[in-house]
């Protein structure tokens, strides 16, 4: 099987919001209280994001094509000191996972397209869970939407 | 008064050659058959596109959801607890912003929309469900307008796709929503 152009970028800008959000909750998890709940939730989220990058990587090699490493170091949105941006940290990179994905979801390829959109609602729910409110738009940039 | 006035040539019509009239005949024609085709495609309106039929559906099937929170609130707001009739409104509003964006993706002849044959009825007088069971009913829901809405990506347009995974998402993260709601968060 052999990805088009489109498909393969859609899956290498997932597998990169991917790989950023697992540098991320490094970061985020290393501000939050030693074994403390937070701390468990931000390990549970960075397993899930190095499990989906991993099935990325795999979607990415089935096609014929090389999934891009992961850079050494990813800039960060704002500067992480306190726990309380450790979690706005969080929030922010599972935004930045739902946008990603929703590029899948825009693939003809049923199987891509469902995945991207379980991904999205993952992304969400993770997101919820640290900012504590709901998004009626997960993902989607205000200027997509329609006045 | 001349007996050749008004008399006609043969091969002539009305001061019109055979060939003049066969010509604007044939010229005429094409009017006539499109004619025919109009009234025929206003006789006949086609059967909705499968993409339309689905955004119609999710249309009514969101618009139930927003009355239904309207529902959810009247009960709770007799109970007094301020935080839950929040919380509900709030989710109610994002359904509410959900009904806005399907709708602007539907551009139906004479501003018809989808009728609403899915609203909730009331409950009947004197059987005030409780808290738990209102946040329960909204969470199940909840869970199933999320997954109908993934269930239906199949053959939609790229980005009528995205927006339907997004409202997806969104109705999931209103189960641990509604799930802490009595935590007063």
């Amino acid at each position: 099987m052999t990805g088009s152009p489109a498909t393969m970028a859609a899956l290498q800008t997932a597998l990169a919001a991917e790989q950023a959000a697992s540098y991320g909750y490094g970061i985020a998890g290393a501000h939050l209280r030693q074994g403390s709940a937070r701390q468990a939730a931000a390990t549970t989220d960075w397993t899930a994001h190095l499990v989906a990058a991993e099935q990325l990587s795999s979607m990415i090699s089935a096609r014929g094509g090389t999934p891009a490493p992961a850079a050494v170091a990813y800039q960060l949105p704002s500067p992480v000191r306190t726990a309380a941006e450790a979690i706005t940290l969080a929030w922010t990179l599972e935004d930045a996972v739902a946008r990603a994905y929703l590029g899948l979801v825009a693939l003809p390829e049923l199987t891509l397209r469902r995945f991207g959109a379980d991904q999205v609602r993952a992304a969400a729910l993770r997101a919820e869970a640290w900012r504590g409110t709901t998004q009626a738009f997960p993902g989607l940039p205000p200027a997509s939407l329609r006045s | 008064m001349s007996g050749d006035r008004g008399r006609l040539a043969p091969g002539q019509v009305s001061g019109l050659s055979r060939r003049a009239l066969l010509t604007g005949a044939a010229a005429a024609l094409p009017l006539v058959l499109t004619a025919c085709k109009g009234v025929q495609a206003l006789g006949t309106p086609p059967p909705p596109a499968p993409d339309v039929r689905t955004l119609e559906a999710a249309i009514v099937a969101e618009r139930a959801m927003v009355a239904r929170y309207a529902e959810a609130v009247r009960q709770v707001r007799s109970a007094s607890d301020t935080a839950v009739v929040r919380m509900l409104m709030s989710i109610q509003g994002e359904h509410a912003e959900h009904l806005a964006q399907l709708q602007s993706r539907l551009t139906k002849p004479g501003g018809a929309s989808p009728s609403a044959s899915a609203s909730p009825s009331a409950s009947p007088a004197g059987a005030a469900p409780s808290l738990t069971s209102v946040l329960s009913g909204l969470k199940t829901a909840e869970t199933a307008a999320s997954d109908r809405y993934i269930a239906q990506l199949d053959g939609l347009p790229p980005s009528l796709a995205q927006l339907f995974a997004s409202i997806a998402a969104s109705e999931a993260t209103h189960v641990p929503y509604l799930h802490d709601a009595r935590r007063g968060r």
